[in-house]
Order: structure tokens, then sequence, then C-alpha cells
């Protein structure tokens, strides 16, 4: 049985958050998608606590404090770090990658040129983490 | 007196005379002798002073002519004697004043001072001492001092030496280098960097345009006519051609920067990997037509060497059988390797511009014109050299060589 999964995207670019709005929208099941601008947006979000998500979808960057800050923020807090956070990011600097993991990620996506390679990749993620008992 | 008693007399007589006579000569000689060997003393002794004069005219002028300053000193370390390079060095001069080597001391350094007098009164040296002093005019240098003690005959210390050489200079070369080295470093990591945000900032705008076009496409379908999906496609190629670009060049900007790794690496097995990543059609064939050293490097920078030549050689191909060999020679101190192959070839009016970035002579989707630049990075890295033979229809070589 697949849960109705919510999404915290964390992403500055306009058109990165349509892409992932039009394709949820395609897909069969139901998913809810939370927006945040930047780090600081989605840190108020997830102190309010009415609205904790499923799992996070976290860019590296972007103004403000950098998906790397935010993540080391988030990793501190102790009911919060329990949140799998996947990076979406262009930046395939080994650099990053590594500091990441050591940080703790549950995925380290790629934003692929080409929306179909896009489509494709979300579909997959979105349905891993559906199967996914969470917390 | 009898005559028998003359007779005695007489005889005695003769016989002192005789011996006396024998004494004078023995005398005579024994004089003679003395006067040789004084004579000898003399020219000896003559010939001793020379050699001392000689000897502390040598000295005096090792004294004087060292550039490093020379210094003697009383154990108290009272200074007794300087050479010329010493008094423009510490700027005490014994000619006018009297000053203790104490007076010398930068505080700082005072401990490690006074620890290395203590092992000079023990050991009887001390070399390598460096330190800063602070000499008469208060300017701060630094130095390096080798010390040893003088000692009377009944080797007793009176007194010890030392040359001080001024290394203020050199220190501050160095360290200047050092300095220089670090910013060095620095500024490639920040170059790295910038080059890793320029390429994200730079993708960021295609992916979007990717997705705006295949959006209009979608919610279009059906009203598009022929030409419009010819161009939208034609966007498509574009933006796929503009980020090989970026990441091309944020490949050829990243080597280089990184620490190079150096590990043992077998190119034959280097070379069956670069097999299994490229993609080979079925009318190529690719020969290695002798084994492959090992060598030390980069297996990443390596692999991408062979892979970038290798990819060349089947891109390239219009023959109907292509063929791709590889070969190396071992030379003294590097190997040649060579991948020739039976392509497209290479006109000689370009053998000099294909290893600049951006020279691609094919303007398709698929060379961006960074490849062989790639490739003649690498081979600078390994200190290597890189050229070609080539002619148009009938194929290409590679030749490049890699420090052993």
């Amino acid at each position: 049985m697949a849960n109705d999964l919510k999404v915290l995207l964390i992403e500055d670019d306009t058109i990165e958050i349509m892409k992932l709005h039009r394709v949820v929208s395609s897909l069969p099941l139901n998913y809810k998608i939370i927006e945040a601008k930047n780090g600081e947006e989605a840190l108020d979000i997830l102190e309010k606590k009415d609205e904790i998500p499923d799992i996070i979808l976290l860019d590296l960057n972007m103004p403000k404090i950098s998906g790397i800050e935010f993540l080391s923020i988030l990793k501190e807090n102790p009911s919060l770090k329990y949140i799998p956070t996947i990076i979406l990011t262009t930046s395939n600097n080994q650099k990053d990658l590594l500091e990441c993991y050591k940080i703790g990620i549950a995925g380290y996506i790629l934003k692929p040129l080409k929306y179909e390679d896009y489509v494709s990749k979300i579909e997959k993620l979105l349905a891993y983490w559906s199967i996914n008992e969470l917390i | 007196m009898s005559q028998i008693q003359i007779d005695i007399l007489q005889r005695a007589l003769n016989r002192e005379k005789a011996a006396r006579k024998q004494s004078e000569k023995i005398l005579e000689d024994k004089s003679l002798q003395l006067f040789n060997a004084t004579q000898e003393l003399k020219e000896a002794n003559e010939k001793l002073e020379l050699l001392l004069e000689e000897k502390t005219s040598q000295l005096q002028g090792v004294f004087e002519n060292i550039n490093d300053a020379y210094l003697i000193m009383d154990l108290e370390g009272n200074a007794l004697k300087m050479n010329d390079a010493a008094i423009e060095l510490f700027g005490y001069d014994l000619k006018t004043e009297r000053f203790n080597v104490v007076n010398l001391i930068y505080k700082p350094d005072a401990n490690y001072a006074f620890k290395s007098f203590k092992e000079l009164r023990k050991k009887g040296f001390f070399t390598d001492y460096t330190a800063r002093i602070i000499t008469k005019s208060k300017a701060v240098k630094w130095v390096q001092i080798n010390a040893s003690l003088i000692y009377d005959k009944s080797k007793q210390a009176i007194a010890a030496q030392g040359i001080i050489r001024d290394i203020t200079e050199t220190r501050r070369t160095s360290e200047l280098i050092k300095e220089q080295k670090i910013e060095l470093e620095k500024s490639n990591d920040e170059l790295q960097e910038y080059a890793h945000i320029v390429s994200h900032d730079l993708k960021s705008p295609l992916r979007s345009i990717n997705a705006l076009v295949s959006w209009i496409k979608e919610d279009n379908s059906g009203k598009l006519d022929a030409a419009s999906l010819q161009n939208f496609e034609l966007i498509e190629t574009t933006l796929e051609k503009m980020e090989q670009l970026i990441s091309g060049i944020l490949l050829y900007s990243s080597i280089g920067s990184e620490s190079v790794k150096k590990e043992k690496t077998n190119l034959n097995m280097l070379l069956e990997d670069v097999k299994q990543i490229l993609f080979i059609p079925e009318h190529i064939s690719i020969k290695i037509l002798n084994e492959l050293p090992v060598v030390y490097g980069d297996k990443v920078k390596l692999q991408q060497l062979f892979q970038n030549l290798i990819s060349n050689a089947i891109k390239f191909n219009d023959k109907e059988k292509g063929l791709i060999e590889i070969d190396v020679q071992e030379e003294k101190s590097f190997y040649q390797f060579s991948i020739k192959d039976n392509g497209i070839g290479i006109d000689k009016k370009y053998h000099d511009k294909i290893f600049k970035i951006f020279h691609s002579l094919n303007k398709t989707k698929e060379s961006t014109g960074i490849g062989l630049s790639i490739v003649k990075k690498i081979v600078d890295l390994f200190k290597g050299e890189i050229w070609i033979e080539s002619e148009p229809n009938i194929g290409t070589t590679f030749y490049f060589t890699l420090k052993k």
C-alpha cells in the first residue's frame, strides 16, 4: 500500500519548481509538494511542525544558506534529522558529493539536461520513497 | 836522574802529546759538528719562522676574507676579535667599544641561546644554531652559527670561536616562496570551485529551456507543423552541444588543479576498461600490438587520455573496416605510445591547431574541440610530448610519450 508522500522541495529556480509540479501532476498517485525558495524558508516550515514532510528534495546551489549548510543544520536537529534528504543538483563536484554523504543523505541525483530524463528520474525516486516505511 | 828514568819520562811525555793531539782533534771535530748542527738548526728555525709567518698570514687572510662573520670571545662571552663581516653584521667595533655576545640575543630566542651556549661548554661545539639576533642599531637578523671552543696546551678551554652566517635574506625568500605556494594552491582550489559554480550556473538555464521546449511540444501536440517540430529539435541539439561544451571546459580546467595521485597503473587493464566504456561499432576493431607497460600516474587521467584518443579514432573513421592499432616502444627514460587509425586523416595545415582548445575541425554535435586539448594537457602533466602523422583519407597516427 503506497502512502501519499509529502515532499519538501527546496529550490530557488522557478522553472525547476514548475518541472517537479508537472511531473507529479502527470503521475497517478497523490503527492503533496511543499515549496521552499531557500534554506531559511525551509527551516521556518520545518520549525512550525504542522507540516513535516516525508522526504526532502534539496538543491545545493542556493542563495543565503547553501544546501550543504542547510543539511548540516537539519542533521543536528534531534527530530528533523530522520527525514530522508535527497540532493537534487547540477553539481557533480566530487567534493560536494563526499561532503553530503559525510553529513548524511538518502540520495544524490544529478539534474539531467533533458526533460524526459528528468521525468524518468523523478518518477523512480517518488515510486521508491512511496513504498518505503517512513517515520 | 838515570838514563832509564829519562827515557821513561820521555815516552810518557810522547804519549801525553799524542793523547792531547788526539783530544784536540776530537774537540775540533766535535766543534765542527756543533757548528754544523747550529747552522742547520738556524736554518730550520728560519724556515719554521717563515712557515709560521705564512700560516699566520693565511689565517689572517681567511679571517678577513670569509664572507661570514667570525668572532672570538672569552668564555664569559666578551668579544675578543672580529672580522670586518662581523663588525658590519653586529654593528659593534672592538676598536672603539667592548661588547658581550649577550647583547646580541633577541629576547624570544634567549632560552635557545643559553641552551646552545651550555652545549658549547659541555661538548666543545655546536652546529647550525639558527635564531634571531639584535644588532647595535636594533635591527633583527636571522643567523646561523657554528661554534667551537679554543683550548690551550694543557687542553684547558680558554675561548670560543664562531662563524656567523646572516640568513635573513635567504629566510625571507624561502618564506616568501612558502607563502606564494600556499596562495597558489588556494587560488587553484578557488578556480576549481569557481569552474564548478560557473558550470552549474550555465547549465541551469539550458535545462530550463529544454523543459520549456518539451512542454510547448507536449501542450501543442498535433498543432505544430513539420518545420516547427524540426526547429524545436534543433533547439534541443543546440542545448546538448552547449551542455557538452560546459562539461568539457569544467573537465579541462580541473586537470592539473587537483593534486596528482600517483599509483601503479597497468595500462593493459586500463585499456580493457576504456574498451568497455566506449561504444565500439561492429565495423571497428581495436588491436593492441605489444604488451603495454605498468606506469606510475593518476589512473583517471591516463584513462581520459586513452579514451579521448581512441574515441576520436572511432568517431572519425569512414572506412568499411575500421582498424585502430595501439603500440608502445620502451625508451630509456620514457615510453612512446602510438594510436594509429585508418580514418579520415587530418590535413597537414591543421596539425598544430588540433591541440588548441575549441579548435574542432568537425563542427558536429559530438565534437566540442576540447577532447584533444585535454589530451595535450594530460601529456604535459606527465612531462611528455605529443605529435601526429596523418594523411587525409588514409589515416592518422597519434604519438605521445610518458616519462617513466
